[in-house]
């Protein structure tokens, strides 16, 4: 499995951080954290897929809108490692079960003091997670900030 | 018999009389209508007619279509395409960052 995280790392590395973490299978339908919940754990998704969503008021009823999805090898709740640490998002398994590696932020933290060459090689690779869902979502907002005012200038 | 002709003279020439000032009474009326000013022409309106030949036409008022609405679940199925095609689009812009892949169109329901 190649973990977008850990990209980069070297064996032993990678074999180092994974120890770090706990593997939790996770049956369909489970919640792995919700919206403002503490996040003092950061997941690697091993198998399945983690939903992220969002409340949203549709006719009336709060629903959880997707947002995204996260793949095998993929990084889920970041959030982990940016203050306030608390999670932004809602994240559930959808019809399949789902497995993840959960990585502890102090024990993280605790690696990267020791080994500040994986330590920077990881913290690059965040960039590159967070630096993509920027960009990502940048762009849908402005694709519906166009159709916003093309509907409003009609 | 000298009074009945008489008489009759003066009818005749009464009626003569009243020929002539008939004559010049009419003859003023036509020279007076010779220099009236000609007045606009004004187009003729078409009588109102209670039957006609065509049948009438109603004016094409657009029927009044309200939005069906779609079971919430549905609804949610759509948001969710929506995002997702909205997410590819987006991926495609950051790959080859141009000014049409920004704007590009999806087939997302809620924007056609």
């Amino acid at each position: 499995m190649a973990y977008e995280l850990l990209n980069g790392l070297s064996s032993v590395e990678i074999e180092q951080v994974l120890e770090l973490g706990t593997r939790l299978i996770l049956p369909s339908g489970t919640s792995l954290f919700r919206l403002g919940d503490p996040a003092d754990r950061l997941f690697l998704t091993e198998r399945g897929r983690i939903r992220l969503t969002l409340p949203m008021q549709v006719r009336g009823r709060e629903e959880d809108i997707f947002v995204e999805e996260s793949s095998p090898g993929q990084t889920v709740g970041w959030s982990a490692l940016i203050p306030p640490y608390r999670f932004t998002l809602t994240a559930t398994v959808p019809l399949l079960d789902a497995e993840v590696i959960a990585l502890p932020r102090e024990a993280l933290r605790a690696y990267f003091a020791a080994n500040p060459a994986a330590g920077y090689k990881i913290a690059l690779n965040l960039a590159v997670v967070i630096g993509h869902r920027l960009q990502l979502f940048q762009t849908m907002w402005l694709r519906e900030m166009q159709r916003t005012v093309e509907v409003r200038s009609v | 018999m000298e009074m009945l002709l008489m008489g009759l003279c003066m009818s005749v020439f009464g009626l003569g009389i009243a020929v002539l000032a008939f004559g010049a009474a009419t003859r003023s009326e036509s020279s007076d209508s010779a220099v009236q000013p000609q007045l606009p022409l004004v187009k003729a309106v078409a009588p109102a007619r209670f039957f006609s030949n065509r049948v009438p036409v109603p004016p094409t008022v657009p029927p009044v279509v309200r939005p069906q609405q779609v079971p919430i679940e549905v609804l949610l199925l759509q948001i969710e395409n929506h995002v997702r095609l909205e997410q590819a689009a987006a991926e495609s812009f950051i790959a080859f960052p141009t000014h049409a892949q920004l704007h590009s169109k999806t087939t997302s329901p809620f924007v056609n």
